[in-house]
């Protein structure tokens, strides 16, 4: 119609996303040590190399990367499981739909609530064990929370992410099986092949982007490790906060240093994405070219 | 035989999913009405009303907060709506320049941990006059609902198509005129999901409000931690009941609207 039209459409996210990226460019800028306000001029990666050779840093770093795969990989089989529970039977509107929203629309802080009073050590499994004989004292209860086991936070993470990769490739895979899925087995295949062999390869794309969501937001999440997590060592954001707000401002950079450690290695996450998507379409396309 | 066998663990399966999803809530109502539950009970002592009494007893501010905070929610979800759409409709209907990035800029916050970027962002909010201000909070609210308002206004966008709204302008009509009438319309169940969506991520922040907000803008999420973090079961099982509570009904709220709405642009079309 109007060739002014796109550019005036796009005027709100070019405003946004300038901001965005100022507020990205400029932590960044932080991290390499520039921030006049404070008297910090000089540009320079030692921030970077100082946390990379504190044991305390490491071990957050550690702790955050295994949260977030831990969760992540047991999130995602369970969800697929429970995307094709939901397909399989009929399942995919409805009350139970309902349900599933429920556990998407409750949000960290509330999971943090209902594991603190469920897995505490004077929390209702304690409470259930003590019943049937299982221990005598609540101190035999183990510490499943704010200790470094993480048990926790990972099933924090999973019982929120379970609904969400169900919810998140439901209708692609609901599509596909009503029909490739049912084709293959009004051809012969038994219902276990056609899963595995058409509904649940054609439904990986989504899959494999709720995997790389769900991986790169526990990484960079702070309300559960926050909440539930333990004095040492500390999840990544929880650290980088702690030292944003350090008194002396000089540690303002070691904060900075942290988020740019947290952006690269979510990056990275993406990037390997990118390449595995990538090579998984040119793959497709020679496919349907023979 | 096989396949009834396999049928009846997936609808097992469902079943467990939905009772471990639903048991956490059921006992978050238990411990909001409780005012006696000591160890080792499996059920509490003695009910009663105090903590949702105190909660929104004025002193608490509680529910002047609540209602604060589903309003500035409210806002950034609409705003989010309208954005999203105006930028999906650049992108799916248009070409232009630089049209690979505003792509690329409408994902770019999911990877972007909210943490990582109220940060960096908060020592510009400063200079800029935006920190502790409701704008501030509605700006990276704002940021961080956009990349799913996008997504579900591109969907169906593609899926509308230009030709119908092309023919209405063809045959006379302003481009206002034939969006509002031809294509609004359509895009009302993207819409409700989009402000439904944005709502919830807006209502659920909590890091990038406290440091954004820096405590002038109290919102209900604000409120609520500092009880959990103290491990107070009581009263944050109240405060948590009253959170899912109001945002299911902001849902019914958002749902009667929009059936409202496209129940209206029907009958002007009669």
């Amino acid at each position: 119609m109007n060739k002014k039209t796109p550019y005036i459409l796009i005027i709100p996210i070019v405003l946004l996303g300038v901001l965005f990226i100022f507020g990205v460019v400029n932590g960044i800028v932080q991290s390499l040590g520039y921030i006049p306000a404070f008297g910090l001029k000089s540009i320079t990666l030692d921030y970077y190399i100082s946390i990379l050779k504190n044991p305390i840093f490491l071990d957050s770093l550690k702790l955050s990367l295994q949260i977030s795969i831990v969760s992540s990989i047991l999130a995602i089989i369970l969800g697929t499981i429970l995307t094709a529970a939901l397909v399989y039977t009929n399942h995919t509107e409805g009350r139970v739909i309902q349900v599933i929203k429920l556990a998407i629309l409750v949000p960290y802080t509330i999971v943090a609530l209902f594991l603190i009073s469920i897995l505490s050590q004077n929390g209702l499994m304690a409470r259930a064990f003590y019943k049937l004989g299982w221990i005598s004292s609540q101190g035999e209860f183990p510490l499943l929370l704010y200790s470094k086991n993480n048990f926790g936070i990972i099933l924090g993470y999973v019982w929120k992410e379970v609904p969400f990769v169900a919810y998140f490739s439901l209708s692609l895979m609901n599509s596909v099986n009503k029909t490739l899925g049912e084709a293959s087995e009004n051809l012969g295949a038994s219902k276990l092949k056609s899963f595995f062999y058409i509904t649940l390869p054609l439904s990986m794309p989504a899959i494999r982007k709720a995997f790389l969501i769900i991986l790169t937001f526990s990484f960079g999440a702070y309300d559960l490790p926050f909440l539930i997590g333990a004095t040492l060592p500390k999840a990544l954001p929880v650290q980088a906060h702690i030292q944003y707000i350090h008194p002396d401002l000089r540690h303002r950079p070691y904060a900075m240093a942290l988020n740019g450690l947290i952006l690269l290695i979510t990056w990275i996450m993406a990037f390997v994405y990118y390449l595995v998507t990538k090579k998984k379409r040119i793959k497709g396309e020679i496919n349907e070219k023979y | 035989m096989k396949s009834i066998n396999s049928h009846s663990l997936l609808k097992f399966l469902l079943y467990i999913t939905l009772f471990i999803i639903l048991v956490p809530v059921l006992i978050l109502i238990l411990w909001t009405f409780a005012s006696r539950w000591p160890w080792p009970k499996l059920l509490p002592e003695v009910y009663s009303f105090r903590s949702i009494k105190e909660v929104l007893s004025p002193h608490a501010n509680a529910f002047s907060t609540l209602f604060s905070s589903i309003f500035l929610s409210l806002t950034v979800a609409v705003l989010s709506a309208i954005v999203g759409t105006m930028t999906a409709r650049a992108l799916v209907l248009y070409d232009f320049v630089g049209k690979r990035v505003i792509d690329l800029l409408s994902i770019a916050p999911i990877l972007v941990p909210g943490t990582v970027f109220a940060m960096g962002i908060h020592i510009v909010f400063i200079k800029m006059s935006l920190s502790d201000t409701l704008l501030g909070v509605i700006i990276v609210h704002l940021i961080y609902t956009l990349p799913y308002s996008i997504n579900i206004m591109k969907d169906l966008t593609d899926s509308i198509g230009k030709e119908m709204e092309l023919q209405a302008y063809v045959l006379g009509a302003s481009p206002l005129k034939s969006f509002r009438f031809i294509t609004l319309p359509l895009l009302i169940p993207g819409l409700m999901s989009s402000i439904s969506m944005a709502y919830i991520i807006s209502f659920s922040q909590y890091f990038i409000t406290l440091l954004i907000g820096g405590g002038n803008v109290k919102t209900f999420s604000v409120l609520m931690v500092p009880f959990i973090a103290k491990g107070d079961r009581t009263l944050s099982s109240a405060y948590g009941l009253i959170f899912i509570v109001s945002t299911l009904l902001i849902f019914v709220l958002i749902d009667r609207v929009f059936k409202g709405l496209s129940f209206k642009t029907r009958k002007e079309e009669i």
